[in-house]
């Protein structure tokens, strides 16, 4: 019922590890595939395992949704925090945040990392793009090179 | 029912994400195609379509992404990059909708694709699009003006000889949130007022660069819907800007405050960002920065530069001034920055035309030389003056080489 859904208060989210983090259910909005669970349920407090998500990367999912939900923080607040928490992070970790974003279905955040992975590959060569994604090629070198003449007009 | 907590297990995906980084498997290889797609819509489309020599796998994907980005800086020569725009074109999967459109010719010659590109973003229910070039109004297929897919319109023309390009006058997009507009002359009607925002009703951001009014005469943002406005202004253009925008939220300036400003309905306004210059070497520059000021009522924060707060002290007499606004600011953010040759020059003058003696006059000419002028960042008292009917306001000096001003 409508009523009670409003009334859920903490939602207990339990990491692939089994840490736990207890968050509003503001926090979760931008999480739809945690949303549509608590949608179906009429409890106080729910708790969900997402066996898919390590601690330490919910961790910064939820810091990233807190500060994102909050009314008071202004549009250059925000965007600042955002600045800094794409600069603390190594590729590996954007990549898993990325494959997360995606799991969790938050729309935002998966653009927010695929931005930042694409960052860090824009301009770069193929050899780069290739190694930054460590792509086994299972093309022979002959078909690659009839690949790249084929498209001789984006390689100049 | 217990009120004990509930266990639901939310079922993995098929394959589970790989949390091992010792394996050393494709990083991408447990990712659908859609969130590849998600990156490559980041990326130009010249080095989008590169990835096809990656793996089979990548080597029909770049004709599924959904956004073109074509910027004629990648290119050595505008023939190849016309060559690129065709081949995408003619190879791109038709099927799929293109989302955003971002396409940048920095070259005065024509562009023969332009015309079919934007044909193309249309038939396939572009939502965003950025077009910035060279030229004439008329490369761009009028139909552009009545597409009802978009929500996103960034238009900058670079005119031949420093020619505006007149705004169009009939317009058409019902879904537009977000505009932005480049070096665009706004045409007035009998009232000498130009008013070309109020079709819009779904109008959200609105962004003016190096735009002017024909004549001199009133731009009136009328918009019950804008939230955001940002206004850039690196010349002389003088004109009058009438703010008729109850829900506008906050206001961005960033250039010469050579514009009266009115702001006949701005009830909503909180956040005001200033980021002002004179242009260089100009000796008199226009002194409107004070009655801005006077409109802003109600706004709870003021963002400004040290240099906003030497403009605002050229005006005669600023600190004896009682402000009839800023009764409710809660934050005053100075952003510190060095003061440019060329304002430098004209802070330099201003002084010198207040000079009593030749004495005085040659004392400030040696200081500007050795450095000194002006002999602080932050003109005495300026602070206090803003703060006059907020005492309570934080104040709060940020280091500007940090991060640039938005």
């Amino acid at each position: 019922m409508a009523a009670e859904k409003s009334s859920i208060k903490i939602i207990t989210l339990i990491a692939a590890d089994g840490s736990v983090f207890e968050v509003e259910p503001n926090i979760v909005k931008e999480m739809k595939t945690v949303q549509s669970y608590i949608d179906e349920l009429d409890q106080n407090t729910v708790s969900i395992p997402l066996p898919n998500v390590f601690g330490n990367d919910l961790a910064m999912i939820i810091e990233y949704c807190k500060k994102h939900a909050s009314e008071e923080e202004t549009k250059e607040a925000k965007e600042e925090f955002d600045f800094e928490f794409v600069k603390r992070m190594k590729s590996d970790d954007k990549l898993r945040l990325l494959q997360a974003a995606s799991y969790l279905n938050m729309e935002s955040f998966l653009q927010f990392m695929a931005k930042a992975i694409a960052a860090e590959i824009e301009n770069q060569s193929v050899e780069f793009v290739r190694d930054y994604f460590q792509i086994e090629s299972d093309f022979t070198p002959e078909e690659e090179a009839e690949l790249r003449k084929e498209n001789e007009w984006a390689f100049k | 029912m217990s009120n004990s907590a509930y266990e639901i297990m939310i079922p993995p995906p098929a394959k589970k994400v790989k949390l091992n980084e010792i394996e050393n498997e494709d990083r991408l290889s447990d990712l659908p195609d859609c969130i590849i797609l998600h990156i490559l819509s980041f990326i130009k489309t010249k080095q989008a379509v590169q990835t096809c020599v990656l793996s089979s796998r990548w080597k029909d994907l770049w004709k599924l992404i959904p956004v073109l980005i074509f910027y004629s800086s990648d290119f050595g020569a505008y023939k190849k990059f016309t060559r690129l725009v065709s081949k995408v074109l003619s190879l791109r999967d038709s099927s799929i909708s293109l989302h955003a459109l971002d396409f940048k010719r920095s070259n005065d010659r024509f562009e023969p694709n332009l015309k079919r590109i934007v044909n193309y973003a249309i038939s396939h229910n572009v939502q965003r699009l950025r077009l910035y070039f060279n030229g004439d109004i008329a490369q761009i297929p009028p139909t552009l003006f009545s597409c009802h897919t978009l929500t996103y319109l960034k238009l900058f023309i670079y005119p031949d000889q420093g020619h505006k390009t007149p705004f169009p006058k009939s317009l058409d997009l019902p879904a537009l949130t977000c505009l932005k507009l480049g070096h665009f002359e706004f045409c007035v009607g009998d009232d000498d007022r130009a008013e070309p925002f109020s079709k819009f009703n779904r109008l959200n951001s609105l962004s003016i660069s190096s735009c002017t009014v024909r004549g001199g005469k009133t731009l009136c943002i009328s918009s019950a819907t804008l939230v955001n406005l940002t206004m850039y202004n690196y010349r002389y253009n003088f004109y009058k800007i009438e703010l008729c925008t109850p829900n506008l939220c906050t206001f961005v300036f960033t250039g010469a405050p050579y514009q009266r400003l009115f702001g006949s309905n701005v009830s909503s306004l909180k956040h005001v960002v200033i980021d002002a210059v004179v242009i260089p070497y100009d000796s008199e520059p226009p002194l409107f920065l004070i009655s801005w000021l006077q409109e802003f009522a109600n706004i709870k924060s003021l963002t400004v530069t040290a240099t906003t707060l030497q403009v605002l002290s050229l005006f005669p007499d600023l600190l004896k001034i009682k402000l009839p606004s800023l009764n409710n600011l809660k934050s005053l953010k100075v952003k510190m920055e060095e003061i440019s040759y060329g304002f430098r020059l004209t802070l330099r003058d201003a002084k010198l035309r207040k000079a009593k003696s030749q004495k005085e006059a040659a004392w400030i000419r040696k200081a500007f030389k050795a450095g000194l002028e002006p002999s602080s960042l932050i003109p005495d008292g300026v602070v206090d003056f803003l703060l006059q009917n907020s005492r309570s306001a934080e104040v709060d000096f940020v280091d500007r080489s940090k991060k640039p001003l938005e």
